[in-house]
């Protein structure tokens, strides 16, 4: 046992760069430096949520995005209730509203007890303001995401065409399918 | 520590320095002040440090750089101002005394003994009772910078500390605020946070700058006109100008004043009206519209209302911060009501 370790110094630290390896595995701060992820995690949000606490309700006003350290989260929408996915420890959910700040497209539920790190666009902004190359690399790496999801929804629709689906079921096919909820870690 | 029971902890520690932090407040009137006032300039200069932070510093290195600035800046301006700050308190003490305004004065008392003689006023004095009051008023001001000279030293100390610790820390203080709001509210007040945060440093920012804008060109224009006392008047000007409706005649009252009782010279005092005029349609059609483009609308009457309060529960000093107060509250409740509509709460 060394010196720092008697003041838990080191199991902080610990804490903190497996965090910061959590944070480089989401796709939006992969490319960020140790120095950058430092600056990402100062506007973090830390929160804890409790099993079955609402995290977001489905057409409430998005901020941003959240990243789960523990625990799992259900994403479900109003209109089935059905669970569209359950995310674990390390994923990401909710990142469109911190580009255009629009409405939740589903509801976040935790299903276990969860401690999450909310990334909120008033955050962003402040950010982009006082470091602009950082807040261009990450803004950059959302919409590099977003353009690659627009692709995979551009082949779907290529694909039901190709199967003869009239363009109106195409559109009511996809649409839970475009939700921004629920992205899971690549 | 389970995380539920962190949280809840972390929640009553919270509340319980909120409490402690009302407390002291209403403990300590003086505080109020204090914090008011540095709340509002560490609004106003925030902008000033992220400017400076942009250059790769860090917020704490770019707080000092900002304060270094500052303090050199009150340095070279005390070092020039306090001469002439000095001669003017001494000439306003030595008293009216010029002879071209002894003349004046004898016409003018000639005037009321001959016309207000019906009410008593016969015998009057005038020239007595203007040195009179002359010397009053000076003495007034040597004795405010005496007997509140301590607290003025408190305030010259305390305030820019907590500008300080506001400048360098606010960021953190805003998420530990966040920190205590309940997971459900929590994306609400943060929404409503930087709404209020956008519109409230606006409007502060453009108050302030309107005031040093109107304070350079008063100062400017009475100095052109050869008024006496020209920076003590046109920094009030400035000051007053804060107070909307009643702040520029209250700011243009003293030049005036001075130009009839101490020059004891009338087309002076018309010019010095002239000259306020100028300024504040000026500052209505050009330095508003530029500054003030987001501005707060408040009602006449709301304005009006909130002077007499902040005169009633803090003087001066409440006068020219009720503005930006009454802002302050009606920027926090309409946006309350705008963020609090597109929440299902009721849920």
């Amino acid at each position: 046992m060394d010196f720092w370790s008697l003041f838990g110094i080191k199991k902080h630290e610990g804490k903190r760069v497996r965090f910061r390896d959590t944070l480089r595995s989401i796709p939006i701060f992969s490319e960020l430096g140790r120095r950058e992820l430092a600056s990402v995690e100062r506007i973090l949000h830390k929160r804890e949520y409790a099993a079955g606490e609402v995290i977001f309700r489905q057409d409430e006003p998005g901020l941003g995005m959240y990243i789960i350290e523990t625990g799992r989260v259900s994403i479900l929408t109003d209109q089935s209730h059905d669970n569209m996915t359950e995310l674990g420890d390390g994923e990401f959910f909710g990142e469109l509203p911190l580009l255009d700040g629009g409405s939740r497209s589903a509801t976040a539920v935790a299903k276990t007890p969860c401690r999450i790190f909310g990334f909120f666009q008033p955050d962003l902004f402040s950010l982009i303001e006082r470091n602009p190359r950082l807040g261009v690399k990450i803004v950059l790496s959302l919409a590099a995401i977003i353009g690659m999801r627009l692709r995979a929804v551009n082949e779907r629709v290529q694909t039901l065409l190709a199967q003869g689906a009239p363009p109106a079921a195409t559109g009511r096919r996809l649409r839970p399918k475009k939700a921004e909820e629920g992205s899971r870690r690549q | 520590m389970n995380p539920a029971r962190s949280l809840v902890l972390n929640r009553w520690l919270a509340i319980s320095g909120l409490a402690l932090m009302i407390l002291l407040i209403l403990l300590v009137p003086g505080v109020v002040k204090m914090i008011v006032v540095a709340f509002l300039l560490a609004y106003i200069f925030d902008p000033i440090v992220t400017a400076i932070e942009v250059r790769g510093l860090s917020r704490t290195a770019s707080t000092i750089v900002f304060f270094l600035f500052v303090i050199s800046i009150a340095w070279i301006l005390f070092s020039i101002l306090a001469p002439v700050v000095y001669n003017q308190i001494q000439t306003m003490r030595s008293g009216a005394g010029s002879r071209q305004n002894s003349e004046v004065i004898l016409r003018l008392q000639a005037v009321v003994r001959t016309k207000l003689g019906f009410i008593g006023l016969g015998t009057v004095n005038l020239q007595e009772k203007i040195e009179q009051f002359s010397s009053y008023l000076s003495d007034t001001i040597v004795d405010f910078i005496l007997h509140e000279g301590l607290s003025m030293i408190l305030y010259a100390v305390t305030v820019p500390f907590l500008v300080f610790f506001l400048l360098k820390d606010g960021r953190e203080m805003k998420k530990m605020f966040i920190g205590i709001i309940p997971n459900r509210y929590f994306e609400f007040a943060l929404d409503l946070l930087y709404k209020m945060d956008l519109q409230l440093g606006n409007y502060l920012r453009s108050q302030f700058t309107d005031a040093v804008v109107f304070g350079v060109l008063a100062t400017i224009a009475l100095w052109l006109l050869g008024v006496k006392y020209f920076l003590f008047i046109g920094v009030f000007a400035g000051l007053a100008n804060l107070i909307p409706y009643v702040g520029p005649i209250a700011g243009a009252l003293p030049a005036v004043a001075v130009a009839l009782f101490d020059a004891g010279d009338v087309t002076l005092a018309l010019q010095i009206v002239l000259a306020f005029i100028i300024l504040k349609l000026t500052d209505d059609m050009l330095v508003q519209p530029l500054l003030v483009a987001k501005g707060v609308h408040m009602h006449p009457l709301l304005v009006l209302l909130a002077i007499i309060i902040g005169g009633e529960l803090f003087g001066m000093l409440g006068m020219l911060l009720a503005v930006p107060a009454t802002g302050f509250v009606k920027v926090v409740l309409q946006e309350s009501i705008v963020t609090l509509k597109k929440y299902r709460f009721t849920d």
